[in-house]
């Protein structure tokens, strides 16, 4: 079976997460991520990307381009297999949904 | 107006209201409705450009969603062209969309909000406002005819 080498590489993204949630913050309070399929079979990494209210409200698109364009500098996604997606939430919707992956 | 243009308006003015409403089937339908929008963009451009009118609804219907999601690097990947980062910004967008797309018309499971709703539509915007300024360059015709499904040389 085929598995993505970003799989091996989970140090290497979570220090770019570190990297990207220091340089943007406060605007953006947490990373958190995944790696798996995508809904054609692609492998995949899904980021979930944790705003201030005033940042996902204001400023959404400024940010959420700072964010993709953060960790696309620093992790070459093609040559890890995947297929970068990218979600975003306020704090308070997150507050309401209590979602733990998003935690 | 064309359709592309159209479903565009018609993804902002749902968007208003499903998160007035706070109803999650709207908020499903502005997330299909702003991928659609730049489906049809990409293929509106492509078709209007084949020399007989009554045949280009039929070539637009060839268009694939799998092979549409053609990628593109560029060739100094840690220091793109303005250009080719304007073309990166486009795909990479455009497969952000589909993905929500399949999700919201699929996923029962998503627990939607009002950031992917807005979110879905200022994407398909900046897609709109991105493609119309490269469109006419080599690049991007020639990244059109990929999505298309023709080979690279």
């Amino acid at each position: 079976m085929y598995v993505p080498s970003a799989v091996t590489k989970q140090s290497e993204i979570q220090a770019a997460i570190n990297h990207v949630e220091k340089s943007l913050a406060p605007d953006v309070v947490r990373i958190r991520y995944e790696i798996g399929e995508d809904w054609s079979g692609q492998w995949a990494i899904f980021f979930r990307v944790v705003l201030t209210d005033d940042a996902a409200r204001h400023r959404l698109r400024e940010v959420a381009t700072k964010v993709v364009w953060g960790l696309a500098q620093q992790l070459d996604f093609p040559g890890m297999g995947v297929f970068p997606y990218h979600n975003f939430r306020s704090t308070s919707e997150q507050a309401m949904l209590q979602e733990p992956a998003w935690a | 107006m064309g359709l592309a243009d159209e479903l565009l308006s018609d993804a902002r003015y749902l968007a208003d209201q499903a998160i007035a409403d706070q109803r999650r089937s709207h908020m499903r339908r502005v997330i299909s409705t702003a991928y659609y929008a730049v489906f049809h963009l990409f293929v509106e451009d492509f078709v209007e450009h084949w020399e007989f009118p009554d045949q280009r609804a039929r070539l637009g219907r060839m268009f694939n969603h799998g092979p549409m999601r053609a990628s593109f690097t560029a060739k100094d990947k840690k220091n793109p062209t303005q250009l080719e980062k304007e073309l990166i910004e486009v795909t990479t967008s455009f497969e952000q969309l589909q993905k929500d797309r399949e999700r919201a018309d699929y996923d029962s499971g998503w627990s939607l909000v009002e950031t992917d709703v807005r979110n879905s539509v200022t994407l398909a915007e900046e897609v709109f406002e991105k493609w119309r300024r490269i469109e006419g360059e080599d690049l991007a015709r020639h990244h059109l005819l990929s999505m298309f499904g023709a080979k690279r040389e």
